[in-house]
């Protein structure tokens, strides 16, 4: 027996190690999976040239980042927070690169070390089966049909809930937020977590959902309304960025170029994600239909720790 | 033997090794990431600089306690549900014993996370029990008895399988002897049987406290509408959360680790204080006992926590695999299949997820077997020096959070002077794996040895057995139903490890876990149950053929 069990362990140990490759290209990316699977297959259709990903949130992609720091072995780095652009420009850890692809991506959407993939925005997602009045303004939801109907994502674990958060306490105030929670309100996990109860009824509205995740559920048949308020939201744009230690800076460069490319921005787009690119269209609201709330993001992350004290302190009671 | 003093046993030596690589390495790591906060990129600069900063957080007692507070109430729950059921399994002819043993080992095959996402989806404001009977206990569940609820009924197998294998072993012989001297039934229970089982008890009640005060999951998703704050929840934030404090989250783990230790201290005390001898090599008698008058009570026990722990989950799991969509709620008009036939046709890869995890799982249970085996006999049954390190070495993994164990192996393993890692490499996910899980075996055969009487392998010995001979013919035989328990335990919990392997697994490597969680996160909760279905069926089902293809059911289960 003891032959058969080393027999078996052996099998099972060579079959592991041969699943493994060495990759052209190192993606390091947030959500959605489909989306890094499709620019992956498309990328080596057209070059021939194979991507290997690693999918993950933001959050756990920059703690493999850190714990590899010593032996670093991502090339190109796709967040879902701009923030991880700044933070990485900082500490020296990009290569400057411009795409000829980026032409049409607005100012703010590039730096020189980092592209817009595509954008996301943050909205009111709504239930019209929940029996409440569809709301069309963040404080909306701070009305009496909306006691304890509301799920907020923890501004803690999302940068673009904790954006929304600031940008809404600079222009209304922490009054917003104190309402919100007299009326019960909570704060409800990471972004998806804040949306699940909300398809089930359990609550009628995420205030700041992700806005491509409820899209896509409101076309997977789910009785789900995406609402943009007037009064303006934040946007999350998704920073790509070249590793300066990548030895594949060529590869990396192309990957860039195909992800920006009309082939890529489709793909992009399908995700129910804007494009980053200002001429390429998508079957849903874009920017410029958008009212931005204005973030000075170093005011606003220098910040950072006072303001969701502030936050937390009005969800306490 | 008495010369060789020296020379180390090959068990131990054996023990020694497979310990530092699987155990040692990446404890090591996280200690030093721990004193060197800038580790990960090379450097050993401002040592324990970071301590202040992770110890000074004013909320840290807080947490502590409650972490302290959610093990103790699981453990005494986890008690109070199992014992009674592992006791009249183990000492009387319960009817469908089989069939009661495979659904008390489903809740272990559920994914935490999935069961608490179940029982939200169920118990939660217009969930699946207010649409089937009009009302809700949404303010039940996300509260501390809730969360305790919730784990207890994912670890209370644990101690039933545990209880029942060790009281199944001290069997009534010893009763019997107790009440020919005049005891009563109930004295010679609990002055006899019982206390020869504590080595099963004691070692499940420990593992119970170290999972309930390590996993994350539960306390996340319950506990913080609560304003339950736990330890690992605060560790989770500190790896996974901007800004990215390894250093922090390696101190709070290294807490996490003193309080499981000193649990551990307290089981080893309760174990030495006496022997628990019970196989001795004198003929037993096995039969067991009819239950008479008590044999409706104590079938619909089981009956009630066969339904609550397995039939209700599994349900909720299977009612959101098979709705079109969530919002369209329990109506025959909502029912689709298309999320099964989205894994059936493999449009998602989920194929190659669940073949990577299943293979990973069984290579898991052999070598944390073959392992624990050996550690065991090396702290229990040899004489060698140092094997009080080797003991503590099998309990470190136990309260490591699992996102603690991916950062200390990439530490590690990612160091660029080595010639060969298995880094990037589907190998560190067995590494992992086999890290969080060898205190499984350890402790089932740990407790095994306890009751396994000196002269058994010094009759071996004495009749010219090698040591290695004696342990693979004499004591692995003995101990092989605890052992082969644990590896069981060890499969199920590997194929649906999440919390590390979310952050370790190979560029291009999906699991179960990592495939469910990433429809979780993008919204498509019905392909992932649908997923974590399949799963729960295979993981299930794999170890029961293979069990009794070896003609082995009937003494393990």
């Amino acid at each position: 027996m003891l032959k058969t069990t080393l027999r078996a362990s052996v099998a099972t140990v060579s079959l592991l190690a041969a699943t493994s490759a060495f990759a052209d290209v190192t993606v390091y990316t947030a959500g959605p999976a489909g989306l890094i699977e499709q620019l992956a297959a498309g990328f080596t259709e057209e070059t021939g040239i194979a991507i290997e990903f690693f999918q993950a949130t933001t959050g756990n992609i920059m703690a493999r980042i850190e714990a590899e720091a010593a032996n670093p072995v991502v090339d190109v780095l796709i967040s879902a927070s701009w923030d991880t652009a700044t933070d990485f420009a900082e500490r020296g850890w990009l290569a400057p690169y411009t795409s000829p692809n980026a032409a049409t991506v607005p100012d703010f959407l590039q730096t020189d070390t980092a592209v817009a993939q595509g954008v996301a925005a943050l909205a009111i997602a709504w239930n019209p089966t929940s029996g409440t009045p569809r709301p069309t303004e963040w404080s909306d939801l701070t009305a009496p049909e909306f006691q304890g109907l509301v799920n907020l994502p923890d501004p803690a674990q999302s940068g673009s809930a904790f954006e929304l958060v600031a940008a809404l306490m600079a222009t209304s105030g922490i009054e917003l937020f104190d309402s919100l929670a007299a009326n019960g309100a909570i704060v409800a996990g990471a972004n998806a977590e804040a949306l699940n109860p909300v398809l089930q009824g359990a609550k009628a509205a995420v205030f700041g959902a992700v806005d491509y995740i409820a899209l896509n559920n409101m076309a997977a048949g789910e009785s789900i309304e995406v609402i943009f308020p007037e009064s303006g939201t934040v946007i999350a744009p998704r920073p790509m960025m070249i590793l300066n230690w990548s030895d594949n800076q060529t590869d990396a460069q192309a990957f860039i170029d195909y992800v920006l490319s009309d082939a890529g921005q489709a793909i992009v787009a399908a995700q129910n994600l804007m494009p980053a690119r200002a001429d390429v269209a998508a079957d849903r609201a874009l920017i410029a239909d958008l009212t931005i709330l204005p973030i000075d993001a170093e005011a606003v992350y220098g910040a950072r720790a006072e303001t969701l004290d502030a936050f937390a302190g009005a969800f306490a009671q | 033997m008495a010369k060789s003093r020296a020379a180390i046993s090959p068990t131990v030596a054996l023990a020694a090794v497979g310990l530092s690589i699987v155990v040692a390495v990446p404890f090591l790591a996280i200690v030093l990431q721990a004193i060197f906060p800038t580790l990960g990129r090379g450097s050993f600069a401002a040592p324990f600089s970071a301590f202040a900063g992770a110890l000074g957080d004013a909320a840290l007692i807080g947490m502590a306690g409650n972490t302290l507070l959610l093990g103790f109430c699981v453990v005494v729950l986890s008690a109070v549900v199992s014992v009674p059921l592992a006791i009249a399994r183990a000492l009387f002819r319960v009817p469908g014993a089989a069939i009661w043993d495979v659904m008390f080992l489903i809740p272990f095959m559920i994914p935490p996370y999935i069961a608490v996402l179940g029982w939200i989806m169920t118990l939660q404001p217009r969930g699946y029990l207010f649409q089937l009977a009009g009302f809700d206990l949404g303010s039940f569940l996300f509260s501390l008895p809730g969360i305790v609820f919730v784990m207890t009924l994912n670890t209370f197998p644990v101690v039933y399988f545990a209880v029942s294998r060790t009281v199944e072993t001290v069997g009534s012989r010893y009763a019997d002897v107790a009440r020919l001297f005049g005891a009563t039934p109930a004295r010679a229970f609990w002055r006899v049987t019982l206390p020869l089982s504590t080595p099963g008890l004691a070692a499940s009640l420990l593992l119970v406290f170290a999972m309930a005060i390590e996993e994350y999951g539960t306390p996340a998703a319950l506990g913080r509408r609560a304003g339950f704050d736990v330890l690992v929840t605060a560790i989770d934030l500190r790896v996974s959360d901007w800004p990215i404090d390894l250093p922090g989250a390696a101190i709070l783990s290294l807490i996490l680790v003193i309080l499981s230790f000193c649990a551990f201290l307290l089981q080893r005390w309760v174990l030495n204080r006496r022997s628990y001898e019970a196989t001795t090599g004198k003929p037993q008698d096995t039969s067991k006992r009819e239950l008479g008058v008590w044999t409706f009570p104590v079938l619909a026990l089981f009956a009630l926590v066969a339904f609550v722990a397995t039939i209700l989950p599994l349900l909720a799991i299977l009612a959101t695999a098979l709705s079109r969509t969530i919002s369209g709620g329990l109506a025959w008009s909502n029912l689709s299949f298309r999320h099964f036939a989205a894994i059936l046709g493999d449009t998602t890869g989920a194929l190659k997820a669940l073949s990577t995890s299943l293979s990973l799982g069984v290579g898991a249970a052999l070598i944390t077997g073959l392992l624990g085996a050996l550690s065991a006999y090396a702290v229990v049954k040899s004489r060698a020096r140092g094997r009080g390190v080797l003991d503590v070495l099998t309990i470190l993994p136990n309260s490591l959070p699992g996102i603690v164990v991916a950062v200390g192996l990439i530490l590690a393993w990612n160091q660029p002077w080595l010639p060969i890692t298995p880094y990037n490499t589907s190998l560190i996910l067995l590494l992992a794996y086999c890290c969080i899980l060898l205190p499984q075996p350890v402790r089932y055969a740990t407790a095994a040895f306890h009751q396994i009487g000196d002269n058994l392998e010094a009759a071996a010995r004495v009749s010219g057995a090698s040591s290695l001979t004696a342990f693979r013919r004499i004591l692995l035989p003995l101990i092989a139903p605890s052992l082969l328990a644990a590896m069981l335990l060890v499969f199920a919990v590997a194929t649906r490890e999440l919390v590390a392997s979310v952050v370790i697994a190979p560029v291009g490597v999906s699991t179960i876990s990592t495939y469910i969680w990433r429809q979780f996160e993008q919204g498509s909760v019905g392909l992932g149950m649908a997923m974590a279905f399949v799963t729960i069926l295979i993981t299930t089902a794999l170890p029961l053929i293979v069990l009794s293809l070896m003609g082995r059911r009937g003494s393990l289960l």
